[in-house]
This record gives structure tokens, sequence and C-alpha cells, in this order.
């Protein structure tokens, strides 16, 4: 197991953000936790990272225990948070010099991410000079750099309309299955979990409880038509029932 | 290209031509007004005044821009320490912010007798009133710049194997240049504030000097002569910011071209 958390607990003060989550993630499989606002998802990507402590229970990243936060996983936020004074194949070498590695040995493989993400051509640009979309894009290009063998995605297409979220879904497709990182992926989009995931996590809020684990057997690579497969609808609808059992309580 | 070059002829020609439409007024009108020469001197008198006396001026000014940027200097490292200080030891915050808060109202000018007493006539009772003056603006812009970075860009650059170190040079430091830019612009004028007022108060050098002594002998267009001095001097200060901007920080919102 490349991250198994046991029994993991977080409260800040009096508010139960999660309550006894356990979870194995296979090395080198994507897993998306969906639910909605306030449901602990992004707590418990937090806990993993080693940027919080739990309250209670155990966080093992391939076999080692996390006391703080982890070295050399890769980050995607909701924000691209790109540093606006670097150049875009900067902001993409940036985790090398962050780790202490050379950033020469690293810039064939950020220019071939940039490539693949569709950012060929843009390596001299500002942020500034690129769209809400491609920002992101070069984010996911940073996070997946040094191939680390963990990625968290804290709802990385959040703030992109919904054409833009759904074409970088098949570009994160594509950056991660050359890369093959474990990744944890958080969303409250059901139909991008789906689509992307080999495993869906389904959390529902107050308190923080993983309500649904749903392996997602659909061949890969997935793609547009994909949307349209009985089993691609059949599993979103479990996925949907998760998160709606809990508004009949 | 050459768009562009016109478009910055422009932007100098503009001003230019309205300040000679008012230099003109100025020599044809005083005079018509009955002005007399010692309150307001022809730009014809200033200008050979200036040309006369350009040896002393310069003398002056190099002591007074050499006060002003050892002030400066001083306030750059001083108020960039101070910043990490606050920002590192949060306690140490909380203890000397208040404290700088109220010093800072008091009014610099009112302590520059105390530094005359203090450190004497010489060079060193100026480079700290330009200091003093130009510290607080440095401080606040430093606190800023260092300090308010996401706390998402530092997470990612911590999981990615930052230490403290690179993610201060690499980070905060960078995110602080512009900010400091800009303090450097407020406070370059205040050194020299700094500096003049010490000049007024005490010692036998310096532009300040020069007015002084204009004043006493009722010598206006040597006041006036200064006074270009004065303004060559910052002209080539704040052009030297702006060069600074253009070519390192043409990322920023305010440098980026339409």
């Amino acid at each position: 197991m490349s991250v198994d958390i046991r029994n993991v607990s977080k409260s800040f003060r009096s508010t139960l953000a999660v309550d006894d989550a356990s979870l194995a993630l296979e090395e080198g499989s994507f897993v998306s936790i969906v639910g909605p606002s306030g449901c602990g998802k992004s707590t418990l990507l937090r806990l993993v990272a080693g940027l919080i402590r739990p309250s209670s229970g155990t966080i093992d990243v391939r076999g080692v225990p996390v006391k703080g936060p982890l070295r050399n996983i890769g980050m995607v936020f909701q924000s691209p948070v790109l540093l606006p004074w670097r150049r875009t194949l900067d902001n993409i070498l940036f985790v090398a010099e962050m780790g202490g590695l050379k950033t020469s040995q690293w810039r064939e493989r950020a220019l071939e991410l940039m490539q693949l993400a569709g950012l060929g051509g843009f390596e001299a640009s500002y942020p500034h000079e690129l769209s809400g979309g491609m920002q992101q894009r070069a984010s996911i290009c940073r996070a997946m750099l040094l191939k680390p063998p963990l990625i968290l995605m804290d709802e990385p297409f959040g703030a992109l309309d919904v054409i833009t979220r759904e074409r970088m879904g098949y570009a994160l497709q594509t950056l991660w299955d050359e890369s093959r990182s474990t990744v944890l992926f958080v969303t409250h989009s059901i139909t991008e979990a789906v689509l992307l995931s080999d495993t869906v996590v389904v959390m529902t809020p107050r308190p923080g409880r993983i309500r649904d684990i749903v392996p997602i057997d659909l061949p890969r690579p997935r793609h547009p038509g994909t949307l349209r497969e009985p089993r691609f609808l059949e599993l979103s609808e479990r996925v949907r029932e998760g998160i709606e059992a809990q508004w009949m309580e | 290209m050459s768009e562009s070059m016109s478009k910055r002829l422009a932007a100098i020609a503009k001003p230019l031509a309205c300040f000679a439409v008012l230099v003109l007024i100025w020599q044809y009108g005083a005079p018509l007004a009955g002005i007399p020469s010692y309150v307001l001197p022809l730009p014809t008198e200033i200008a050979q005044r200036f040309i006369e006396t350009f040896s002393v001026q310069m003398q002056g000014l190099a002591m007074t821009a050499f006060t002003t940027l050892a002030g400066l200097g001083l306030a750059l490292v001083v108020g960039v320490l101070l910043a990490l200080l606050i920002i590192y030891v949060p306690l140490l915050g909380s203890m000397i912010t208040p404290l700088l808060a109220a010093f800072n109202s008091i009014p610099k000018i009112a302590i520059a007798p105390l530094f005359v007493i203090w450190f004497g006539l010489g060079y060193e009772s100026k480079v700290l009133l330009a200091f003093l003056l130009a510290l607080f603006p440095i401080f606040v812009n430093s606190v800023t710049g260092l300090g308010e970075i996401e706390a998402d860009l530092i997470d990612l650059s911590t999981l990615a194997g930052g230490n403290r170190w690179r993610i201060f040079v690499k980070v905060r430091l960078m995110n602080a240049v512009p900010y400091i830019a800009d303090a450097v612009k407020v406070a370059f004028p205040l050194a020299l504030v700094g500096s003049i007022v010490g000049e007024f108060i005490g010692g036998n050098s310096g532009i300040g000097h020069i007015i002084l002594s204009g004043q006493f002998n009722l010598d206006t267009p040597l006041v006036f002569a200064t006074l270009l001095s004065i303004t060559l001097f910052t002209t080539l200060g704040i052009g030297a910011v702006s060069l600074f901007e253009n070519a390192f920080l043409t990322w920023r919102p305010s440098q980026r071209r339409r």
C-alpha cells in the first residue's frame, strides 16, 4: 500500500472534521474523494500531507508513519499559486529548486510535461499572460515534475468553467498516465471523480465521514465517450446514492 | 518598435512643452507684474547663477547625496532586518511594533537638535536623520512584502522539500522586492529631507548649507539655483529606481503594458 489511513479522526476545537476515516491507496492509483463542502475532504488531504496532525489514528505513506510535512510530494490547489515573477518554465522548475536539486537536470522533463499539457510555446510567458486553465495546467506540471510518489490535489479545477474543466480532466489523465504517481484528488464533482479515478471515496459532512468506497472498473484511457457508457452512469449513480443517503437521515 | 519609440518621445515631450510654456510665462510675466528679483528671480538669472556656482553646487550635492544615500542604505538594511525579526519571531514583533509606531509619531525633525548634541555637526547627525526618516516606510513595506505570502505557496514549497532558507530566498525575499522598490521611492525624498534639515541645523557643507547662505545674503537666485540642483539629484534617484523596475519587475501588474 502506498498510503494507509487507519482510523483517523481530526477535530478542530469541538468540531469533528474527520471522523474515524480508514482508507488504503494502492501504489500508482488515482483515488478521488468526493463530497459536499465541509465534509472534511481537504482536511483529510492535509492530514496525509502531514501539514496537520490527526487527533487520533495513524497514516503511513510507503510504510513510514507521517510525523510532519512530507518532503517529496506534489501538491495542486484550487488556485494555481504560481510565482508571478517567474516565467512558466521556471515556475515548473521551482519545486526542483525547493528540493535542492539541479534545475538543469529537470529542464528536459519540464519541457516534455509542458508539451503534454498543451503549454508548448509558453515556456517564457509569465503567469499573468496565461489563461486560468493554462495556469492550472502549469501548476499540475509543477506537481508532477519530480515524479513524486504521491500527488495531492485539492479541488484543482474548482475555479474553472465547466467546459475548460472537462478538458482539464483529460489533460490531467494524459499527464498522470506518464508519471503514474499515486494521486489523491479532492473534488465535489461526481462526474469528474468517476471519470478520472480508480477508486472514488464518498464523504459526507458533520461529522466528516467516509460513506462509501467505489472501485471504478472503467477501461483506460477514458475519453468523452466514457461519459455515455452505461457502466459510467451506473457508477455515478452509486456515488450519488452515497451522498444523498445522508440527506434522508 | 518605432511606434513605441514615438510614444515614449511623446511621453517626454508633453511635460517638457508644458514646462517650457510655464518658464516663458515666468520670464516675461514677472517683470510685467513688477515682481522684484530678490523675491522671484527670472529663469535666466537662476540659470546664470547655477552656472556661476556650478562647482560649489556639485560639491554640496556630493555631500548631501552621500548622507542621503548612506541614511537610505542604512534604513534598507535595518528596515528589512527588523521586518524579518518580526516575521520570524512573532513574540518580538508584538513587543516592537507598537513601540516603533509610537516612535514614528514623533516628528523626526524635532529630534534633529538632539542628534547635533549627540553626534556633532559632522556628517553623522545628517546620516542618522536621513536614516530615521527613511526607516519607517521601508520597514512597513518589508513586513508586508516578506509576510504576505499565500499559505498554500508555503505549504507547496515545504512539501517539495523546501527548507526555511530556500523559502526565504526564493519566495519571501522575491515577493518583497517590488514592495521595497515602492518604499524606496517614498523613502528617498524623505532621506533627502533628513539630510537637508540636518544641514540647516548645523555644519558648513551640503546643499542645505548653500541654501542657508543664499538666504543670509538675500541671494534668491542662488536659493533657486540650488533647488535646481536638488531636483536634478532626486530625478536621478527616482530614475534609477524606475530603471530597476523596468529591468527586473516587468511582471508587476503596474508595469504590464497593454
